[in-house]
């Protein structure tokens, strides 16, 4: 089982994680500044133990780091794994903005028009 | 990347004015023969495509690099609403790729046609409009934050 874990993809774990609404929505809060469980709870309108729930998720997948007492020292986001994530999109953005490219010129060929590209 | 790249969540967005009308854009997105006209980055060739354009129906392509290297990938048409939207799934056919969903919207807009192109790595159709009131500003700054990260360690 501990080598299945161990050479599971880590972006897999980081969006399995985040594969939850609510999950993001902490995330996103978290990317405003630290905040204690107890500040994660009251504007999304969580119970405590709901909320703690998300952030185990969080913390095993290595977005977050606390504090050993969970309730006074604040929640915070760990850059590293956001960052995997901006890396691994990418990639896809470049193949669909060179598509996109590809779109307005075969758009202008089949209407007949001429493109600005030479 | 910039914050608008991941408005709403975690996602590619991607927003395109095409001089063209709504019809003929949504249009180009539904047969091989138009697709292998665009599909793919700058410089790659398209030897193979299958397309079974409606709800359910499955896809599949080959994108190849100027280098000779196949990259291949499919997805299922999720939701077609002629001239209007298209969900599918897309995933690349290599080992630890992820499933992907992508929706386009077609509208009219001065100058011809809107497009959106949004792809998320999380494949469950969501009611989005629910989860991402409250939490659009929330997202926006997600955004900024996965931004300035990606600078910051460049």
């Amino acid at each position: 089982m501990s080598k299945v874990l161990v050479s599971m993809d880590q972006l897999s774990t980081t969006l399995s994680a985040l594969a939850d609404p609510t999950r993001r929505a902490i995330i996103a809060r978290l990317a405003a500044g630290e905040a204690t469980v107890n500040e994660l709870a009251a504007p999304f309108d969580m119970s405590l133990p709901a909320v703690s729930k998300h952030l185990k998720v969080l913390e095993r997948a290595g977005l977050i780091s606390r504090g050993r007492n969970a309730q006074w020292r604040p929640c915070r986001l760990e850059a590293r794994p956001m960052k995997e994530i901006a890396d691994w999109i990418e990639p896809y953005r470049r193949f669909w903005d060179g598509s996109f490219d590809r779109l307005e010129s075969y758009l202008q060929e089949i209407q007949g028009k001429e493109s600005d590209q030479g | 990347m910039n914050a608008q790249t991941l408005k709403q969540e975690i996602a590619l967005t991607i927003t395109r004015v095409f001089d063209a009308p709504r019809s003929l854009v949504f249009e180009v997105w539904t047969t091989p023969e138009h697709l292998v006209r665009w599909w793919g980055p700058k410089d790659f060739t398209v030897p193979a495509i299958t397309v079974d354009f409606r709800e359910g129906g499955a896809w599949r392509t080959c994108i190849r690099s100027p280098e000779g290297q196949d990259y291949w990938a499919h997805g299922i048409y999720r939701e077609i609403v002629p001239q209007s939207r298209i969900v599918l799934t897309f995933r690349w056919e290599e080992e630890s790729a992820t499933d992907t969903l992508i929706t386009v919207t077609f509208e009219e807009a001065a100058g011809g046609t809107r497009l959106t192109f949004h792809q998320t790595p999380f494949p469950t159709v969501e009611s989005r409009d629910s989860h991402a009131e409250g939490w659009g500003e929330c997202m926006d700054r997600l955004a900024i934050y996965v931004a300035g990260q990606k600078e910051a360690v460049e």
